[in-house]
């Protein structure tokens, strides 16, 4: 019994003991971390313990006395004295925030339980109920984000993977065709020109045959009429030499008509060109020294032949390194110029947009500001418009392959093969004379099939040049291979075309801000390098940060250094399962911990 | 034909290119050179002896001594080559005697044989109390000097030193009573020449033409010049603004390759190189004078025309029959001016600071700055939007990096319509204002003269209305080009025109404006893009029928005064302004700010930027700095480091960059340079409560903040001519780095005391050359004797350091003393000119530090209070050992111990630190070692 009592009292004297420490604790240990409380308990045993850079030691008494004895700020956790301290505010019912001690009693309120401004000066109300809401809610947000964007993505892994397979089959297919598709057009060459070489020898003869012919006949005519004038003669000879001329030419080994035309053409380019050239050096005169740049490009030179507004602007353009209005507008011009040219070309660089609206609304997103780790990598708030369009760009490998892709049809290559054998076999290439549709179809039959061959070598190549780039470690990324995105900023149009180029659009001209280079920080970044040179200044480049969403998007774009561009852009690629994992585990400690009655969960 | 597209544009963009290179630097030809200018190739080749004036009719008149310059018959007939023979009317000389030691010289034409026009006068530079501090001359003496065949008259100027007027051959002088040796001199050399306005005649060809533009210069020549000798002097100084030494080098002379005058013309100079004459933003024709055997002088001469000063090396007049004793060092300087009068000073010195002190008796002491304006100024071209502005306000208080103020640039505006906003990059002005505000920061947008000729823009409307344009030589609003395109320009010479623009300042006015805001001014020298040199006719026309050519130096200062001016107004005259302006003439140092223009981020740049600042301050703009970075140009990483770590040490201190750089805020560098930026811009903040006692002192006497070793050290002659290192007051020496891959340092420490490294503590001793550790930060010194007041906490803003604690460092001489001195007051109101402020003088002897009031006593005034303590004093060089220190009057008892010099993670505590005396500034005390 005795023992009992005394055991109780010291039961509770021990408990009172830890109750009073607990709160004198509370009271030294202001700005201390929870994990840091032992830490600096030891004080109370120890009487003396040293700083945390052993730079030197500290008493009880000097623990938040608001001067500074560790030169690491040890011994000030909850005061401003320490220049390179931090102070904890515990934030209950939002997320503990460590904060400098700089903050400390600086009239500002930073913590949200409002623990770093207690000297008075200021009354700080404490908003963590609120913000922690927000942050909450944002969380939950985020996570649905997620829980979306995982779903997406393992489908979209899943078709990379069968599309990369297919795409990986159909080279090899058509590599194997392409194999193929050679020998036979070889074969059909090698026809075709033996049945050309017999023609041709059928032509001579039969020529020589006539000239003969001829010849015998004027000679016969030339007995008969003796007395003809001399002049007569005379002229009969040159044209018999332009004949001949014909049949030399006719004779150069010459492939096929299709060769032969082209030969043509290019020659009649090279003509052009000529005729270009000749133009061209007024041309540049004209369009790329015009008076005023002349002017810019030295204004001490020549300043005296300049009105003065384009003196003004030249002086000026110095400082903004920008091109005075005349350059713009000459620039325009060259732009649209440059527009004209490719349509000239059939360039398909350049396909409309016709699913890009115009009406799309610029994305301002203001990012949560203590959130600053997520936001880079994930998407805090899907609410936001649908402000960019995504639109396929290669239409340079969607060459037409209908006609050696048809599935329904898959023997066109065995009907190809059997069509040539049946010529080959059937075709005598040595009969005379030759059968004239017999050498059509031969000359037809090569041509489609070289025809074929072109297209499936250039879908080889834009295959491997496909399967040649990084689609990230599940080929999560796949899905945006031949994709373009777009945001309307201000004026401008920005495209983002990744694994291709990204474009800023103003009116009809266009500025390439960089080609595609690569991923980069771990494919959370696109990079695109080696854009067009600014006036005055660097190539132009684009650094696109990725973060989960469930939709692609460009979400941002900025230009934070001149002509070095900065853009959002929101994919599925993003959402990784581990980090919904990490979400949904933080959203759980952030439940758990809130004060109770107050958890709206 | 593919082909031929691409080669087309291949060859656009080779034109571009070279274009593109031919812009990229200084346009020398741009700009008028000694020989492009008549008056200033006149003026150099004329031979000494050339004046032929004498001085007549002497006599004390309305206190001053008078005279009349004339031609002697027997040169009459006898014309010069140049046309300032052909007027030989009178002119009007008076000499005035000052306070102090300051003589004034007047030469002018004289009203009663009515010249065509009255030459300008600069109005509003001399502070209107300056006159009352002439000493009315009673009366002359007369003597003969040198077997002159007339007398010459002597007056009382100074203690100790006396003025002269001597009559034929005509010089002016200031001697020494009892030596008789000359300390400054005027037309000693006769020089002096005077071309008297005349009426055109017929066949008269006035025009110069310089490029394209032609100044019809319809007075015709109207120059003047003169030499002016600094006798006892090694070096002379002064004459902003030049990219050069501190020191200015002979232009003219024996030894001399040719060389340009310093010119003194304000000019908008695209990618100035460092080390040249060439005229820059500002003009103070003020030289100052330094040597061993007489000590300091100084010629200031008020006039706002363009000028051109030779300085001329020894030898230049050798077949000059003057002679003067040989012991006596000399430099003689030739001064040249287009227009305007002869209104003059000769400052007698003899120590550096009291010719500074001299000086801006007459023209005025720097404006008392705000305290924000002493922290550090984040800008750039452009700081494009609200978003932008935030979350570069957010990094700095990511990085914890202390800074007061953000800056925008041009593009803030409609349009470059000053007073607006465009309001798609900046939607809520007020707002942005208001939430940097609400961390004690503050934000400066551009106001620039040029407005921007648009019917629809109220500020053009308002002064087309009313004439308020400076006129061109039609008698049209002159119309030139600059950044809204064509633009005209406000006349700021008229005090009406300017009480106007500064009532456009009222928060009713700038819309979008809050009380958190202050204003940038540029272009203001003025700047035309499509001007001669840039800038404005000659021939256009300001109020009172004056010409461009005659005050336009002054233009620029002006146009600060009237900002300045309207931010005073806004505010009921309740709180300082602060106003940036890259134009300067005398006087601007009580209207704000200047800093050195767009120089260029290239190592000797940063070099330069050290003697420019150090010559505005003592030629009275003590509140100066250069763009940090360079603003031109990418500037490397360390490069961008060392700037930090100058510019922390100089009295404005702002990072700015061209639009066309890449963003250098200073945690773009990677952590370490993160660090040495953070760690040179908080050293500045621990500082601020010296810089700001040093920036009252400045404001009190004129001694500018930072200063060349001479000043300080005027015996010591190994510091005349150094220029990379200077002083931060009387207690810190600071030795720039500018040179690549630096480790150490080489340090010149002056006299015969005791230095103190500031980072380490470690003591060195003074006379010699010291190499020294510059890895980390540039080397910087206390120099003993002094005690120093910080504040060692850093934190966002000096806003929030209001309240914090100081320490004390007091370094000890060898007899154990040292002084310091504490200004405080409010920050940023003028209640300290009605008492409101403390100010508390520390003196150290026999281990026993007191703090004695400084502060005059007004019982009635208001009164600034402040709860703030001592929380730490460091002694470095004391050598007993000593536990504890006792306070009085409080009678406690406090700890003495080993403590860390500078609290920063690793230091090792090494210096004594007495610890938590918990003193009040405030109050008077005294802390005995025991």
């Amino acid at each position: 019994m005795k023992i009992r009592t005394q055991s109780f009292l010291s039961f509770i004297f021990c408990w009172m003991l830890i109750l009073r420490s607990a709160v004198v604790l509370s009271e030294d240990l202001l700005g201390v971390a929870p994990q840091d409380e032992e830490y600096y308990r030891s004080v109370s045993s120890l009487g003396t313990i040293k700083c945390k850079d052993g730079s030197g030691t500290f008493t009880k008494t000097q623990l938040n006395d608001d001067f500074c004895d560790c030169t690491d700020g040890t011994d000030e956790p909850g005061t401003s004295a320490c220049p390179t301290g931090k102070f904890y505010c515990r934030n209950a019912g939002h997320s503990p925030l460590s904060i400098f001690s700089s903050r400390v009693n600086d009239g500002i309120c930073d913590c949200c339980d409002g623990s770093d401004e207690y000297n008075g000066k200021i009354k700080c109300k404490n908003t963590c109920w609120e913000a922690g809401k927000v942050a909450r809610d944002r969380l939950k947000k985020k996570i649905a984000t997620f829980q979306e964007g995982v779903i997406i993505r393992k489908r979209e892994v899943e078709q990379a993977k069968v599309s990369v397979a297919k795409d990986e089959a159909e080279l090899s297919r058509l590599k194997n065709e392409e194999n193929i598709l050679k020998g036979l057009v070889q074969q059909l060459k090698d026809r075709k020109e033996q049945i050309e070489k017999q023609e041709e020898k059928e032509r001579i003869q039969k020529e020589k045959e006539e000239k003969e012919k001829k010849e015998a006949e004027e000679a016969k005519l030339k007995e008969e009429k003796v007395n003809v004038e001399e002049q007569e003669s005379k002229e009969s000879n040159p044209e018999n030499e332009e004949k001949i001329h014909d049949q030399d030419l006719n004779k150069s080994p010459v492939d096929h008509d299709v060769e032969l035309t082209h030969n043509d053409a290019s020659h009649d380019n090279i003509e052009d060109e000529h005729a270009e050239k000749n133009e061209e050096p007024s041309k540049v005169e004209q369009e790329y020294n015009p008076p005023h740049e002349n002017k810019q490009e030295d204004a001490s030179e020549d300043s005296e032949s300049l009105s003065r507004e384009e003196l003004g602007r030249a002086i000026g353009s110095r400082w903004t390194g920008k091109k005075t209005e005349y350059e713009n507008d000459h620039h325009h011009d060259h732009d649209h110029d440059d527009d004209h040219d490719d349509d000239d070309h059939d360039d398909d660089t350049h396909e409309e947009y016709s699913g890009y609206d115009t009406e799309n609304e610029e994305d301002h997103r203001n990012y949560d500001e203590d959130d600053t780790d997520d936001r880079m990598n994930d998407v805090g708030d899907a609410s936001h418009d649908d402000s960019t369009t995504s639109h396929k760009y290669d239409s340079d490998d969607e060459i037409d392959m209908s006609d050696v892709e048809n599935t329904s049809n898959p023997s066109w290559l065995e009907k190809i093969q059997q069509t040539v054998k049946n010529f080959l076999q059937s075709v005598n290439p040595f009969q005379t004379p030759v059968d004239t549709s017999e050498a059509e179809s031969v000359r037809k039959e090569y041509d489609d099939a070289s025809g074929k061959l072109s297209k499936i070598q250039s879908r080889i190549t834009s295959l491997t040049k496909k399967l040649g780039h990084d689609f990230g470690p599940e080929k999560e990324f796949y899905a945006l291979y031949g994709q373009c995105f777009e945001i309307k900023e201000n004026k401008y149009v920005y495209k983002v075309c990744p694994f291709k180029d990204a474009t800023q659009v103003e009116g009809h001209s266009t500025t390439t801000l960089g080609q595609w280079e690569k991923f980069d920080e771990s494919y959370k970044v696109m990079l695109f390098s080696n854009g067009d040179k600014c006036w005055n200044g660097p190539q132009r480049s684009l650094t696109v940060r990725l973060r989960c969403g469930s939709k692609v998007e460009v979400a941002d774009i900025d230009e934070p250094s001149r002509c070095e561009y900065s853009a959002l852009l929101t994919t599925p690629a993003l959402c990784q399962e581990g980090r919904l994992k990490e979400l949904q585990d933080k959203l759980e400690a952030v439940n758990n911990k809130q004060p109770l009655g107050h958890d709206e969960l | 034909m593919r082909s031929i597209v691409v080669l087309h544009h291949f060859l656009c963009l080779l034109l571009l290119l070279s274009h593109l290179n031919s812009v990229s630097s200084w346009k020398k030809e741009e700009f008028r050179n000694c020989d492009q200018t008549p008056f200033c190739k006149r003026a150099r080749s004329r031979k000494p002896q050339h004046c032929k004036l004498i001085a007549t009719d002497v006599a004390i008149q309305n206190g001053d001594l008078t005279a009349r310059l004339i031609t002697p018959k027997n040169f009459e007939q006898n014309p010069d080559e140049d046309s300032s023979e052909i007027a030989s009317k009178p002119l009007i000389l008076s000499l005035s005697v000052y306070h102090n030691g300051i003589l004034r010289l007047k030469i002018d034409e004289d009203p009663s044989q009515n010249p065509p026009k009255k030459r300008f006068e600069v109005p509003d530079v001399i502070l209107p109390e300056f006159e009352s501090k002439k000493l009315w001359l009673q009366r002359h003496t007369k003597e003969v000097i040198n077997g002159d065949s007339a007398d010459s008259f002597v007056v009382y100027l100074f203690d100790g030193y006396e003025a002269v007027l001597r009559s034929d051959p005509l010089e002016v002088f200031v001697r020494e009573q009892t030596s008789g040796n000359r300390v400054l001199s005027f037309n000693s050399h006769g020089l002096f020449d005077f071309e008297q306005l005349r009426v055109k005649k017929e066949g008269d060809d006035w025009e110069e033409r310089f490029r394209s533009h032609t100044d019809s210069r319809p007075y015709g020549p109207q120059s003047i010049s003169f030499d002016v000798s600094f006798h006892g002097a090694d070096f002379v100084y002064g004459i902003p603004e030049h990219a050069t030494t501190l020191s200015l080098k002979p232009t003219n002379g024996p030894g001399i390759e040719h060389s340009e005058p310093y010119r003194l013309f304000n000019l908008d100079v695209f990618e100035y190189i460092p080390e040249s004459p060439f005229g820059l933003y500002g003009s103070i024709p003020f030289m100052l004078s330094h040597g061993k055997s007489h000590g300091t002088s100084g010629f200031f001469w008020l006039n706002a025309a363009e000028m051109q000063i030779d300085v001329l090396a020894p030898g230049w007049d050798s077949e000059s029959s003057i002679s003067l004793p040989s012991d006596q060092k000399r430099i003689d300087t030739l001064w040249m001016s287009e227009a305007g009068i002869i209104d003059s000073f000769f400052f007698i010195g003899p120590k550096p600071k009291d010719v500074v002190k001299q000086y801006t008796t007459v023209t005025g002491t720097s404006a008392m700055p705000q305290l924000f304006a002493t922290g550090y100024h984040q800008c750039r071209w452009n700081y494009r939007d609200e978003e932008d502005v935030k979350n570069v306000d957010s990094k700095f208080d990511e990085h914890d990096i202390p800074y007061d103020v953000l800056w925008l640039d041009i593009e803030h505006t409609d349009g470059k319509r000053y007073f607006t906003w465009d309001r798609v990059l900046f939607p809520n002005p007020e707002e942005m204002q208001k939430d940097l505000a609400s961390r004690g920061r503050k934000m400066v947008t551009i106001v620039d003269p040029h407005i921007k000729r648009d019917e629809g823009y109220h500020i053009h409307k308002e002064a087309s209305k009313n004439g308020y344009y400076v006129k061109d030589s039609s008698g049209k609003d002159y119309d030139g080009w600059c950044w809204p395109g064509s633009s005209s320009y406000i006349d700021m010479v008229n005090p009406e025109i300017r009480s106007w623009w500064a009532d456009k300042f009222a928060y009713t006015e700038y819309i979008g404006s809050t009380p958190s805001l202050y204003i940038w001014n540029d272009m203001n020298e003025p700047s035309v893009f499509n001007g001669p040199e840039v800038s404005m006719p000659r021939d256009a026309l300001h109020y009172g029928n004056v010409e461009h050519r005659e005050l336009h130096n002054a233009y620029g200062y002006y146009f600060h005064m009237a900002t300045s001016d309207g931010l005073l107004k806004r505010e009921k005259g309740q709180d300082r302004p602060f106003v940036l302006s890259r134009a300067f003439f005398p006087g601007t140092q009580r209207y704000g700010t200047v800093w050195t223009g767009d120089n260029t981020a290239e190592w000797e740049q940063l070099r330069v930027s050290v003697p420019m600042i150090l010559t505005l301050g003592i030629t009275g703009i003590t509140f100066s700095g250069a763009d940090v970075g360079g603003f031109f140009g990418n500037p490397d990483t360390e490069l961008l480091v060392r700037w930090y770590q100058v510019a922390a040490y100089l009295p404005f201190f702002r990072g700015h960059a061209h639009h066309d750089t890449k963003r250098r805020e200073p945690w773009l560098f990677g952590e370490r340079n993160t660090e040495l930026m953070r760690e040179a811009i908080r050293v500045r903040y621990t500082l601020l409560p010296y810089f700001y006692t040093l920036f009252r002192e400045a404001n009190v006497s004129g001694v500018p903040v930072a200063r060349p070793l001479w000043m300080e050290f005027p015996e010591d002659e190994s510091t005349f001519n150094n220029d990379e290192a200077f002083m931060v007051g009387n207690g810190l020496l600071v030795q720039g780095v500018y040179t690549q891959n630096a480790k150490d340092a080489t340090v010149y420490l002056p006299g015969d005391e005791t230095w103190y490294d500031l980072r380490t503590g470690t003591a060195y001793k003074g006379g010699k050359s010291q190499k020294v550790d510059a890895s980390g930060a540039i080397p910087v010194f206390q120099r003993s004797g002094t005690i120093i007041p910080r504040k060692d906490r850093f934190r966002r803003s000096t806003v929030q350091m209001e309240n914090d604690p100081y320490t004390l460092v007091i370094a000890l001489d060898s007899s154990g003393k040292a002084e310091g001195e504490l200004y405080i007051d409010d920050g940023k109101s003028y209640e300290f000119k009605n008492g409101a402020y403390i100010h508390r003088k520390f003196v150290f002897s026999n281990g026993k530090l007191t703090s004695v009031n400084l502060a005059m006593s007004t019982s009635a005034g208001p009164k600034f209070l402040s709860d703030c303590t001592i929380e730490r004093i460091i002694l470095l060089g004391h050598l007993t050992k000593s536990k504890s220190a006792r306070v009085e009057p409080t009678n406690h008892v406090t700890e003495v111990e080993l403590g860390p010099l500078q609290i920063r993670t690793g230091v090792r505590p090494s210096v004594l630190t007495i610890r938590k005396p918990n003193v009040k500034v405030s109050d008077d005390w005294s802390i005995q070692l025991l």
